[in-house]
């Protein structure tokens, strides 16, 4: 006798909780979503929704630019479909998306905590202010200097969170972080299944109980989590773009937390959470003070590099770093004004390399600097945050820019001596003018160093 | 279809409105894409084609026909209609075999034809679902007619033109000429948007 009825295949639950998918899109059998669309395990909702505003039931976009009318030679008739999402697979009037609504996945309850560090006494209090905070459902604003540990502090509250069965999400608007942060996650929580989700990321098995993702990712999902992180909460493009804020709320569950971590917070998140649920913690975890920048003028830098001669200052400042063999990160405004400097710096050395957003090789390249295959990178804005690299220094073309707030000059300056042996560092803001941006960022990294070592 | 549009279809940076007395007193299109991704298309010094393909145009293709971004259509509808307004011969655009056109919901060539307000007409049918994309060169050249007449269309003595996305080796485009010449076509010439 064989047996005729079908099983559910556990790989497509694993896959599907949680997720709210394109019906034609499912990496499984379409034979199978029939079937478990049969067995009422998927809930289905179309595509877009007219009423009472058109909106993508994806992306919630609900901009009626990002709306394309045309006729559909599939349903023969006038179709409207979604731009704002498009990169995932086009969602329109007459496709179908499913949300699973079927047997959940069985859980993994092992999990173990390797960590081996130790947190400082102010990285203790904000620790186990997070944990019960998250313990209690409350959303929490974590403020902490760059390099102060962050992560770390999230540890005990997420071990927590998964001892629990809930399901985490850490959400940061850069791929960048995502490929920083996921293999720190893997080693600390060896026995979790973990997934790194992000543009062009490749299919990963089973079922994450943690889930770390680009916020863009975060579309994908439909009251999935139960605890929700977003790291670097103030990072483009997350506090542009309204939609990627619905798609943190909409990923979540209703009641989920979110906890926000940041080295810069906004102003309304700052009134939000200031004065109940609040972490704050001016010092690094290696109890030295913040580097401060340095202005140093660089006057007419643009004019001077489309001459295609490397101002003198910079030229010496490059050298000077190859001398004492310290690896070093060149920040510019632009993508044309680096492409237009890269040539006349590489005359320096010619093993700098260059790196932008859409750049394929920016993992390798940015793993080549930490590995000491090259002296120095040069970069848009993109490598602001999130990285670490040991001994690095910073130099600023045209901080006067106004693409370089002050939030995103702390950033910048923060990837300044996060090391303990290397606790000092140099950060240079090369300029064509100071600007008040340039003040708050220096004015700002002084109070955090006042307030840290004033005890 | 007629939107003006506020962001560029490419890269989704803000555009620039700019009226100039030229856009007013004659018919130009509003432009949809920003100056930047203009200028990476890299215009065809060939009389049959208006662009060479590089790595703008793959990601152009790309969005449009595999990502189905019929929005994209637009694009080019300046050019498109520069070159056509003044042609006499009958325009075809290389059908889309029903199947595959159900599956990607539209058929680019008419798209690109509609989104510059050009009259067309339809004579021909694919025969086969499989695409040229998928075949190397001897594949593609060597295969059994792509194209049939379509049932009750008549071809006259008159001029067509011939119009499809992409000419790579130009076996597509052979094809449907065979057809229409022996059918009794007085001419057929083609134009396509890149040539590969």
């Amino acid at each position: 006798m064989k047996y005729k009825g079908w099983l559910l295949p556990p790989a497509l639950r694993d896959f599907h909780e949680g997720r709210i998918w394109l019906k034609n899109h499912s990496p499984f059998s379409s034979a199978d979503i029939d079937k478990a669309i049969k067995k009422n395990y998927f809930f289905i909702i179309e595509g877009i929704q007219m009423k009472p505003v058109i909106r993508c039931n994806r992306c919630h976009n609900t901009d009626s630019q990002l709306f394309t009318l045309f006729d559909c030679s599939k349903c023969q008739q006038r179709c409207l479909y979604c731009r704002h999402c498009i990169k995932m697979g086009r969602v329109s009037s007459c496709t179908q998306l499913m949300i699973w609504t079927g047997p959940k996945a069985i859980k993994n309850n092992k999990h173990s905590l390797k960590w081996t560090g130790q947190f400082t006494e102010l990285q203790q209090q904000a620790a186990n202010e997070i944990l019960a905070s998250v313990k209690v459902k409350r959303s929490h604003l974590i403020n902490a200097v760059c390099g102060a540990g962050k992560t770390e502090l999230l540890f005990p509250a997420v071990h927590d969170a998964l001892k629990r069965g809930l399901r985490i999400c850490m959400a940061t608007p850069r791929t960048d972080v995502v490929l920083e942060l996921y293999p720190r996650f893997q080693q600390v929580f060896p026995e979790t299944v973990i997934h790194a989700l992000y543009g062009g990321a490749s299919k990963q098995d089973g079922y994450a109980q943690l889930i770390i993702a680009t916020t863009h990712q975060l579309y994908r999902f439909d009251k999935a989590f139960d605890v929700m992180i977003l790291d670097e909460a103030d990072a483009f493009p997350y506090t542009f773009d309204e939609t990627l804020q619905r798609a943190v709320n909409k990923a979540k569950r209703e009641d989920a937390p979110v906890v926000y971590v940041t080295a810069t917070p906004s102003q309304s998140l700052l009134k939000t959470y200031q004065q109940e649920s609040y972490s704050f913690i001016p010092k690094r975890y290696h109890n030295h003070p913040l580097p401060v920048p340095r202005v140093r003028a660089l006057w007419g830098y643009e004019k001077s590099f489309k001459r295609g001669i490397i101002p003198r200052r910079l030229k010496g400042w490059t050298e000077e770093r190859l001398k004492r063999n310290e690896p070093f990160l060149m920040f510019f405004p632009t993508i044309a004004l680096m492409n237009l400097a890269a040539p006349q710096i590489q005359l320096v050395n010619e093993r700098i390399l260059a790196v932008h957003a859409a750049d394929p090789e920016r993992k390798e390249k940015v793993l080549k600097l930490r590995n000491k295959e090259i002296p120095g990178l040069l970069t848009t804005t993109i490598l602001e945050r999130g990285i670490t690299i040991s001994n690095v220094q910073v130099a600023v073309i045209g901080a006067e820019s106004s693409i370089f707030t002050a939030d995103a000059l702390i950033q910048i300056a923060g990837r300044v001596g996060r090391n303990v042996q290397f606790s000092d560092g140099e950060v240079l803001f090369f300029h064509h003018g100071i600007t008040a941006e340039m003040d708050e960022a220096r004015a700002k990294i002084l109070f955090y160093n006042k307030k840290g070592f004033s005890r | 279809m007629n939107k003006i549009e506020s962001h560029c279809l490419m890269c989704t940076q803000p555009l620039k409105a700019t009226i100039s007395w030229k856009m007013l007193l004659t018919k130009q299109f509003s432009p949809t894409i920003c100056e930047r991704c203009a200028a990476r298309f890299q215009r065809s010094h060939a009389s049959t084609a208006l662009y060479q393909y590089n790595e703008e145009m793959k990601d152009y293709l790309h969005q449009f026909k595999f990502l189905q971004d019929v929005a994209l259509a637009k694009v080019f509808r300046q050019e498109l209609y520069a070159r056509f307004k003044k042609e006499n011969a009958i325009i075809l655009p290389i059908p889309m075999h029903p199947l595959k056109q159900r599956e990607r919901t539209f058929s680019h060539t008419e798209e690109l034809l509609k989104a510059a307000y050009i009259p067309y007409s339809q004579l021909l049918e694919k025969t086969t679902t499989e695409t040229q994309s998928s075949k190397n060169r001897e594949q593609r050249i060597d295969v059994a007619p792509l194209f049939r007449l379509k049932t009750g269309s008549r071809v006259e003595h008159k001029d067509y033109l011939l119009f499809d996305d992409i000419k790579t080796t130009g076996t597509t485009l052979q094809h449907a000429a065979v057809v229409l010449m022996q059918a009794g076509a007085k001419n057929v010439q083609h134009f396509t948007l890149i040539e590969g």
